[in-house]
């Protein structure tokens, strides 16, 4: 196509020789242009707009009173939240939460992505992929309850656990297995899944490299150490950066599922207390400031990160 | 092919003026009520009872249903929204966004209404003092949900009970502690009290059976202290220890749905509950069309005296639950008397018999005496049409004026025994009842941090009970409460406690 081969002007300039640049670029590939419409109303649409609720975090918000109409009270909900010492429990609990995630959880997809590759049989690995997909649109809630359902006090590992152990695990009410309980159903559900990205970042090498490395003698692990694995790298630092922005999210709905009065001190996360106050306790503002003050750190996170893979000689997320 | 189009136009707008002349558009009234779990779904369409409350009243009722278990967030979402419904049911007449709300103005404030009687006769009957309760900063913004008082308290299988060798009335808390002890050796597969993951009804039932306070206490210098910090308090949790520590509790009860609480019973794993009175004659009822039981299976027990003699109950509620609030953001200053009017009828005699007990020949018949009843051979039927037209309309109900359904309830089958008695009881145990005397106050701090602080101590409490942590733990998370909060709501409640003292 003739769009393709000839290149649009760089963007780079300031004020009118800039707008100047950029509308006779929309001029030439208008139909490109055309075609990131969709996507930029959505954004602007469902993304930017709704920002402006914001606001409410700043206010005391009484949805009868409106945005505009709400008591202005300044950054008060953002002292509330540190005026007494629980913040610290909700926030240790999410990095712990968010630290074990990237541990046990992040590495999964790619070790499950490079095993898939080694397959021999096609027709197989397909099969397989297609079987991996499946937990992913289970929905959460029918997790936990299978979960309930093999590990509660009448569940079949819970009974093994205490015919081969003698004594009994409460796997569902005890602050010590909950989170690997978390972990444990997260890589269930969502490890197929992830393995996605890596699959497709591990058909881009070069097939040819392979054959040489094999000329030179070079065994399966070689192969993988030195050709598999630097390939992909690019993209795993990628989605670790893209991680780093929801080290704050835990979620609440997995969570909440999974809480009760015995293991709350560890279940009490910054998400699951923004949809106590939020939903629960209806106090919109009080919240939406937890919820902000969450971004403003995920942002800082993933643009510092971002230096730091810049730094390790990555290309990074931009 | 334009001018066929301009025909059918016209048409189409003489016809539909015509109709909006002939036929003058009933005025629609539309709630959002919770819904209990039935076994049958609730039918909307065709509905008798519902047209039977449209036929009386002119109004045409849109019902919208929030699940019981998620209300709170329903209410929430629903206050937020941009067409809510005329009316809500609050369940929590106490909860921030009810009382933020009620500040901005987002309900109708219904203060003259109550006292009109002229206009709103029933209305106007209701107890000043519990309006005064559910009242902001002085103003009645809902019609409140009339509750029996007290309703809390205790249970229990009278069959296994006689089977263990416990023959006798529960009349102090020695024989209390008796009954649990017998029950819990029933079997080894059963359990002697009922608990599950919602464990404030029990544990109130038996801390105030014990003398702690409601919540909230008042002591000798006239302070408020929170409930836990009176020993009794603490008795009422040994109580429960003692009885999870001998297999008189269901290890696992801080896993269970509250929406299995009632199988429980009914699949004969536990024997007794500390929970809502009314709830004895429920499952006598449950039995006696399910299982073929025909005698009187469950007995709720009367007053529990102390050591000392005296009696303290639980009530369960301040004299009623939530209450019904007129939204202004639907509901304009024209429309507001037509509103009022359907909820007088609400509180009058027809409609609170329609409420509370569906229609005659569909939930109900009528004896020589003229009192409601069911009939054996129609249990069945009349069972399940309640569920599929009435279930949960009930909760529409707010009785202001006490009862006054026409006709009354009639003495059937064993469970109306029970009905009877959970009647009696109340008047019985009305005034051992402790009062919760930080109700009519709000408390910034409890605004913001309530529902967390009361799980701190609800989930110490659940732990104490279960063994994971001895005394000293209980302690620390009364220190933890206390840090976190529970210091400056007692102080900002002791302000208001001392403002209304003298003001008084």
């Amino acid at each position: 196509m003739s769009v393709q081969s000839a290149k649009p002007k760089s963007l780079h300039g300031s004020g009118r020789e800039y707008w100047t640049k950029l509308r006779s670029n929309i001029k030439r590939d208008k139909w490109l242009y055309l075609l990131l419409l969709p996507g930029l109303i959505y954004f602007i649409v469902f993304k930017y707009l709704p920002m402006f609720g914001i606001v409410i975090a700043f206010e005391n918000y009484v949805p009868y009173s409106g945005v505009l109409g709400s008591e202005w009270v300044g950054l008060k909900w953002f002292q509330y939240f540190f005026r007494f010492p629980a913040w610290v429990t909700y926030l240790t609990n999410t990095l712990i939460l968010s630290l074990m995630n990237i541990v046990f959880y992040f590495p999964a997809p790619i070790i499950l992505a490079l095993l898939l590759n080694e397959m021999r049989s096609l027709r197989y690995k397909k099969l397989l992929q297609t079987l991996l997909y499946v937990p992913h649109f289970i929905s959460i809630v029918i997790v936990v309850s299978i979960t309930f359902v093999m590990f509660g006090p009448s569940g079949i590992v819970y009974k093994l656990t205490q015919q081969i152990l003698g004594t009994t695990i409460n796997y569902m009410g005890s602050p010590d297995t909950f989170r690997w309980m978390i972990i444990g159903q997260t890589v269930w559900k969502e490890t197929g899944w992830g393995t996605i990205i890596f699959l497709a970042a591990l058909t881009n090498v070069d097939t040819q490299l392979y054959e040489a490395a094999m000329v030179d003698g070079a065994g399966r692990l070689r192969r993988l150490w030195h050709i598999t694995l630097p390939a992909i790298r690019s993209t795993i630092v990628l989605m670790l950066i893209l991680r780093m922005g929801s080290v704050l999210d835990t979620g609440y709905d997995h969570l909440i599922l999974m809480a009760n009065p015995l293991n709350r001190k560890v279940s009490q996360t910054l998400d699951v207390f923004v949809y106590q106050q939020g939903i629960q306790s209806g106090q919109f503002s009080y919240a939406s400031a937890i919820g902000l003050m969450k971004a403003v750190i995920s942002v800082t996170l993933v643009v510092s990160s971002n230096k730091i893979a810049h730094l390790l000689g990555e290309q990074g997320l931009y | 092919m334009k001018k066929l189009v301009s025909l059918v136009l016209a048409l189409v707008m003489v016809l539909s003026l015509a109709s909006f002349a002939a036929a003058e558009e009933p005025f629609e009234i539309s709630i959002l009520l919770p819904q209990f779990p039935s076994d049958i779904d609730f039918v909307m369409e065709n509905n008798p009872v519902l047209k039977a409350i449209e036929e009386k009243t002119g109004v045409k009722l849109a019902i919208q249903w929030g699940p019981n278990s998620t209300y709170g967030d329903i209410l929430n979402t629903t206050l937020a929204d941009k067409n809510p419904p005329m009316l809500i049911a609050a369940t929590d007449a106490r909860a921030p966004l009810i009382v933020n709300s009620a500040r901005a103005g987002a309900f109708w404030d219904l203060s003259e209404a109550v006292q009109d009687e002229a206009n709103y006769p029933y209305l106007a009957a209701g107890n000043d003092g519990v309006y005064g309760n559910i009242a902001v900063d002085g103003h009645v913004y809902g019609i409140y949900r009339s509750r029996a008082y007290p309703r809390g308290g205790i249970y229990y299988r009278l069959d296994i009970a006689k089977e263990v060798g416990f023959d006798r009335e529960v009349a102090t808390l020695d024989d209390l502690t008796e009954l649990a002890e017998k029950l819990a050796g029933y079997s080894a597969d059963t359990y002697a009290l009922n608990m599950c993951s919602y464990t404030a009804g029990t544990i109130n039932v038996i801390t105030v059976a014990f003398g702690a306070p409601n919540a909230w206490g008042v002591d000798e210098n006239g302070n408020i202290y929170p409930a836990h910090l009176s020993p009794a308090y603490k008795e009422g949790l040994d109580w429960l220890r003692h009885l999870y520590e001998i297999g008189g509790i269901d290890p696992n009860f801080a896993q269970i749905s509250t929406s299995d609480w009632d199988n429980i019973e009914r699949t004969g794993k536990a024997f007794m509950r500390f929970d809502c009175l009314d709830n004895a004659h429920r499952q006598q009822e449950w039995f006696e069309n399910n299982a073929g039981v025909t005698e009187q299976i469950f007995q709720s027990v009367g007053t529990v005296a102390k050591a000392d003699g005296s009696i303290t109950v639980w009530p369960q509620n301040p004299g009623f639950n939530g209450e019904i609030l007129v939204l202004k953001s639907a509901v304009s200053e024209a429309d507001l008397p037509k509103v009022l009017k359907f909820l007088d009828w609400c509180n009058g005699p027809e409609g609170q018999t329609i409420i509370n007990a569906g229609l005659e020949g569909l939930t109900y018949d009528v004896n020589e005496e003229g009192f409601r009843y069911v009939p054996e051979e129609k249990s069945d039927e009349y069972s399940k049409n309640s569920q599929m037209y009435h279930n949960n309309i009930n909760q529409m109900g707010m009785g202001v004026p006490g009862n006054l359904e026409s006709p009354k309830s009639a003495v059937n089958r064993g469970a109306t025994q029970l009905r009877q008695r959970y009647e009696d009881l109340n008047l019985l145990l009305a005034p051992y009842a402790v009062a919760n005397p930080c109700y009519p106050f709000v408390s910034e701090t409890y605004t913001a941090f309530g529902a967390q602080l009361d799980q701190i101590i609800s989930d110490a409490a659940v732990q104490y009970i279960a063994g994971l942590i001895d005394e000293d733990g209980l302690r620390a998370a009364w220190e933890d409460w206390a840090m976190q909060g529970g210091e400056m709501i007692t102080a900002e409640y002791n302000d208001a406690y001392h403002a209304a003292m003298a003001a008084e």
